[in-house]
């Protein structure tokens, strides 16, 4: 287990890094799905099944088929990076170094970590979830429909067709139909 | 919880009388639909305990701040029987999207929960990336969506890292059981509690728009449509204010938190009034007024005793009324001067409209908190409760602050009452007339008995 452990958490820093560092977008998306499906290895060490099989369907499947194909029809294949000037630049190594500091300075003393409750294998099992999620989290649950609805509602607003600016005059139904 | 119910359906009830093609429909059932959230509210008004798991609490706080939300929507619909006139396509999504985010903005008034306030703030938030995109054909208007897009996507994702360090310190989503750690370690914090309760701050900091969190303010008020600019401006910050002020009261505020807060007011109230000074177009003006309300907001927020509940209320309840009405003379006058939003619009308002540019002006007023008017007595408060928390250099800040943006509001009104060259023809239908009369009226009346809502 120490093992395999060691090994996902390798596969994940680096190509992690891959996905930063490649240059061609391809690459980088290739390393992802990489990532992603080593970050559900440790969800499945972690005996959280249900959440490895969810992360592997949304995350690696559905959200990175988008990434390919967006990156796709806009063409993006050959390495088209915007070439950043040099004051960008080291404002760039200026911010990320100053974080750094702050981020030294603030575990200086070492992080006191301590989990505020014991690991429970049975948590990421399907039936937990489950059961969580229609006892004490219903609400957020339900809600979230909302959250969902109004999403769609807007894809369909922004992505849908509108008629040209000159049938602009006629009412909305006839233009449907003609559609159809 | 039946209001939250019934606005909710009522939303999916706009979209479906979206299909009738019949707009003239849309505002009225939004607004009855409203009206009777309102009636709901009030039925329930004592009736006060957590529901679902401890996920959310309609108490007093939360049930006025939501009154006051529905109120504002119901003034914006009002605006939006003429302002959608024109408009063709997808009118009922405009309803029912913002009927939508009023929910979100329901949730983050009355949670408990750290998970509710994540998903308020997102209900709150899609829907408006959405509508400042409203405009398809305009170039400004896209920008504004991906802009608001996608930095707000930053901001949630710092929002979410901090609720999962605080989860992971306090093992709890729960604001109670977040409340009895912080009461524990007092003063010796966990550094991870420490960034969580940040983090958080950050993220809300993003909706309320304050420095340094604010560059999205300026462009996406500009390019988005007006009314959804006006429901940003008000709706949006009066919940993002009782989110901040829930989270703020129940973490016990952490003194490094305090502090970081601190420097962000001085931070955000020299830029609301400094920046504002150099700008020309009014919405952009506007922004940094809006802006500059945040950063007297958020001094409230720093000093946190009983009455600082109330005076937010105050505060975002009369800022709203003006802004609200303000946005509508904006609409007016931008419709007569062939879209242009320049301030210059504004010249030859009295001579063509005297009653609109006295309204103009009370309102303005309002904003810029000359006595008299609510906004006066909104800063004063906020003073108030500064010096007795203990921040007499920054309350004196402040007050040079706001001196300082008096000067911007009285350009506006220089322009309204200087004759223009030619005449200008402001049409102005019977409901328009009535919603900026009555934000001014309401601001005058709420400035002279004060004790209405205090």
């Amino acid at each position: 287990m120490q093992f395999l452990f060691y090994l996902f958490a390798a596969i994940s820093v680096i190509s992690a890094v891959f996905v930063v560092s490649a240059k061609s977008p391809i690459n980088s998306v290739i390393a992802l799905i990489v990532c992603f499906l080593s970050i559900a290895g440790h969800y499945i060490l972690l005996n959280a099944q249900f959440l490895a099989m969810v992360h592997i369907i949304v995350y690696t499947g559905a959200i990175m088929v988008l990434f390919l194909f967006v990156i796709m029809l806009l063409n993006l294949n050959k390495s088209a990076e915007p070439v950043k000037t040099l004051a960008t630049r080291i404002a760039a190594v200026i911010a990320g170094g100053v974080f750094l500091l702050t981020l030294l300075a603030a575990v200086r003393h070492g992080l006191d970590i301590t989990p505020a409750r014991d690991f429970d294998g049975g948590v990421g099992l399907v039936r937990s979830v489950g059961l969580s999620l229609f006892n004490e989290f219903l609400l957020p649950f339900e809600v979230s429909s909302i959250l969902f609805l109004s999403a769609m509602v807007g894809a369909l607003m922004l992505a849908k067709k509108e008629p040209a600016a000159s049938a602009g005059t006629s009412p909305a139904a006839p233009a449907e139909k003609r559609v159809a | 919880m039946s209001a939250l119910i019934l606005i909710s359906v009522l939303g999916v009830v706009v979209l479906y009388l979206g299909l009738l093609g019949n707009k003239r429909l849309l505002a009225p059932v939004g607004i009855l639909g409203l009206i009777g959230a309102l009636v709901l509210f009030y039925t329930g008004y004592h009736v006060e305990m957590p529901l679902f798991a401890n996920m959310v609490r309609f108490d007093g706080f939360s049930i006025a701040f939501n009154s006051a939300m529905i109120v504002i929507t119901v003034l914006l619909f009002v605006f939006g029987v003429d302002y959608y006139a024109l408009m063709k396509e997808h009118v009922a999504e405009h309803y029912a999207l913002m009927l939508f985010s009023l929910t979100g903005a329901f949730l983050l008034t009355a949670y408990t929960n750290l998970l509710v306030l994540f998903l308020g703030i997102e209900i709150l938030s899609i829907p408006l990336y959405i509508l400042a995109g409203g405009k398809k054909r305009s170039y400004r208007s896209g920008e504004a969506s991906f802009k608001y897009f996608l930095l707000g996507s930053f901001a949630t994702a710092f929002f979410l890292m901090g609720i999962a360090l605080i989860y992971g310190v306090t093992a709890s989503f729960d604001l109670g059981k977040v409340r009895e750690y912080a009461e524990l370690h007092a003063g010796q914090h966990s550094i991870l509690f420490l960034l969580g309760s940040f983090f958080v701050a950050v993220g809300l900091s993003f909706k309320v728009a304050a420095a340094p969190f604010h560059f999205w303010g300026p462009d996406v008020y500009e390019g988005a449509p007006t009314l959804v600019t006006a429901f940003m401006a008000t709706v949006v910050k009066t919940a993002a204010f009782a989110a901040f002020y829930r989270f703020v009261s129940m973490t016990g505020m952490p003194e490094a938190l305090s502090r970081t807060l601190l420097v962000m007011t001085l931070v955000t109230l020299f830029i609301g009034n400094v920046v504002a000074l150099r700008q020309s177009n009014f919405k952009r003006l506007m922004a940094y007024s809006s802006i500059a309300h945040t950063g007297f907001l958020l001094m409230a927020l720093l000093s946190t005793s009983g009455l600082t509940a109330q005076m937010l209320f105050y505060y975002t309840f009369t800022y709203a009324l003006a802004t609200v009405g303000l946005f509508i003379v904006l609409t007016l006058a931008k419709r007569a001067a062939n879209g242009n939003e320049n301030i210059q619009i504004f010249r030859g308002l009295f001579r063509a409209r005297p009653w609109l540019a006295i309204v103009t002006m009370l309102l303005l007023l309002s904003l810029a908190g000359i006595p008299l008017t609510a906004g006066f007595i909104a800063k004063y408060q906020v003073f108030l409760l500064a010096i007795q928390g203990g921040f007499l250099k920054t309350t004196a800040f402040a007050v040079v602050m706001a001196l300082i943006g008096i000067y911007y509001y009285v350009l506006v009104i220089r322009e309204a009452f200087t004759p223009a060259e030619e005449g200008i023809a402001i049409a102005v239908t019977p409901a328009n007339w009535l919603v900026i009369s009555l934000c001014g009226v309401a601001v005058v009346a709420l400035g002279i008995w004060p004790a209405w809502l205090l």
